[in-house]
């Protein structure tokens, strides 16, 4: 049994809308928060793979973090999402797994206010120096009007 | 011993780019190294959402002027993994071929760069003397010496002239016993060993831990190449994936070097393989389907990762950019801490950072969500107008002096 068979199989009931591109071997799942710590911790310590990145967006019912984990050894990219709400986001921060997530974290709480419990360091990243952005300022956002509706 | 706070930046002569960091010292030995971000920052993700897909393809482009085709490339591997689109075999080669040219220039680049830090200058000459004429390449096949504006969704966008071949190939030879030259004397030049070796080291399990990748990786003994792991065009050439086992700032240089004369090899195999290779350069792609995509390629500095998002209409509804320098850069928490002042600038440098592609980008914006047009010239002049004024206004005018005297 490969490597990724097992990881489908040992998180099976926990991964839902699973989508898999396997020409070019990109494979995206929804978690939930209470197990991204795990899943992340599964991924980069007993798969060896590497955290590329994370790529957060504003959807219409929320804000959603991709994860792209990188296998080096077979090229595949897993790519975990999980789903929060618009007011107060929230997600577990994976920093205790991988130092490599500190900075993304970070950018992530910068641009879309995502705030990440656990985060050792949770400061602005990019804005940190404008004075034109204070502590509320989020610039990716959307801005929405009373309906919930996307101006 | 009592903490001291050195601050460098954000406007420092070593620095080529804007940024800061603030160094804690113990005597001479740095125990602490923050760095604050953002002065580059210039909000590409934001505007590529209001840009059609062709058009992000040339934003992505001025994101960096080094590695500028590195992006591009990148970008349209993730919209192509969108609807899984397959380009002709041709214009694989052609990709291969801009992306070598610019991995020659860039590594070079950083070569002369590190030499005129350690105060090595005849070395930063060298470098730089040799990269011209590999930029006159890049004129030759795309029109530009930077930013060829040369990829496309489904290949590329002007095809490869064949009766250039005879025209490349002596700069190459030229170009290689240079490279050959100079890998010898950097494993000959006591000065160079001396100042880069045991420098800044990075282990192997911290190069893992901050996820680094590229050169700074490989030097540290991790085996990692996009272009191998993870190939969208360069199966069709045949390379070796260079890795040293030290972490230090000698074996990033080394491992630069030695790339140089790796990326010559594959230009030669692309040369051959025109004359061969026949056929269309793009295949025509009429809209993008709903979905997402990540692409990625390995730019001269590691990995840079495009995430696409598409609704079905002609514009991404996301866009996120990773270029390396952003995973890189952190690693300077682990290679710096321990070691003189003096090493922690070449240590800083040895990753190649690029801080434009590390912060990308935002957008002007008031109240209502319109762009604000600022012409930066008339503030410039209004202001000096203003303190002009008010200068006036205090001071007296020197023949206000004299009647006052008299």
């Amino acid at each position: 049994m490969n490597k990724k068979q097992k990881f489908f199989d040992k998180f099976e009931d926990r991964f839902t809308n699973i989508i898999e591109k396997k020409e070019r071997k990109r494979y995206y799942f929804n978690v939930k928060n209470k197990d991204i710590i795990e899943v992340a911790d599964y991924l980069f310590n007993t798969m060896g793979c590497r955290l590329s990145i994370c790529t957060a967006t504003e959807v219409y019912d929320g804000l959603e973090v991709l994860y792209h984990f990188s296998d080096d050894s077979t090229g595949t990219i897993y790519n975990p999402r999980v789903k929060t709400s618009l007011e107060n986001p929230e997600i577990n921060s994976i920093v205790e797994v991988t130092k490599g997530a500190e900075w993304i974290e970070r950018e992530m709480y910068d641009l879309f206010g995502i705030k990440f419990k656990g985060h050792p360091d949770p400061r602005k990243l990019l804005t940190i120096n404008n004075p034109e952005f204070g502590e509320d300022d989020h610039p990716m956002r959307f801005k929405r009007d009373k309906n919930n509706r996307k101006k | 011993m009592s903490k001291c706070r050195i601050p460098l930046g954000p406007f420092h002569p070593l620095l080529e780019e804007a940024e800061f960091f603030d160094i804690k010292v113990e005597g001479e030995t740095v125990v602490d190294i923050e760095m604050e971000t953002g002065w580059m920052h210039r909000g590409h993700e934001k505007i590529s959402e209001t840009r059609s897909f062709t058009q992000s393809i040339y934003l992505v482009e001025r994101i960096c002027g080094i590695c500028s085709t590195s992006h591009p490339f990148a970008c349209v591997n993730a919209i192509e993994d969108i609807d899984n689109i397959q380009i002709p075999e041709r214009a694989k080669y052609i990709r291969v071929l801009v992306g070598e040219v610019e991995r020659i220039h860039s590594h070079l680049l950083w070569l002369g760069l590190a030499g005129h830090f350690i105060g090595y200058d005849t070395l930063w000459m060298w470098a730089w003397k040799y990269r011209e004429p590999i930029l006159k390449i890049a004129e030759m096949i795309s029109g530009n010496r930077n930013h060829y504006g040369m990829m496309r969704v489904g290949g590329v966008g002007k095809d490869f002239d064949n009766e250039l071949i005879p025209k490349i190939h002596p700069i190459l030879d030229a170009v290689e016993k240079k490279m050959v030259m100079l890998s010898k004397a950097a494993k000959d030049d006591p000065v160079l060993k001396s100042r880069l070796k045991n420098v800044g080291i990075l282990t192997k399990e911290d190069a893992r831990d901050y996820c680094a990748n590229g050169p700074t990786a490989r030097a540290s003994g991790l085996d990692m190449d996009v272009r191998r792991d993870d190939p969208t065009a360069y199966e069709v050439v045949d390379f070796n994936v260079i890795t040293l086992p030290n972490g230090d700032v000698y074996d990033k240089l080394v491992a630069r070097v030695l790339e140089i004369i790796e990326s010559v090899k594959i230009i030669r195999q692309c040369l051959d393989a025109f004359s061969k290779v026949d056929g269309p350069v793009k295949t025509e792609v009429k809209e993008i389907p709903p979905g997402e995509g990540c692409g990625r390629y390995e730019a001269p500095r590691g990995e840079v990762f495009h995430y696409m998002r598409s609704d079905g209409t002609n514009r991404p509804i996301r866009h996120k950019v990773r270029a390396p320098s952003f995973s890189n850069i952190p690693t300077y928490k682990a290679s710096c801490v321990g070691i003189p002042l003096a090493d922690a600038l070449i240590t800083l440098a040895a990753v190649d950072p690029c801080y434009c592609c590390t912060e990308r980008s935002i957008r002007t914006v008031d109240t209502n969500n319109n762009k604000i047009d600022t012409d930066l010239l008339n503030i410039s002049r209004d202001k000096t107008q203003k303190i002009r004024k008010d200068f006036l206004k205090k001071a007296k005018t020197p023949v206000e002096r004299i009647f006052e005297k008299s």
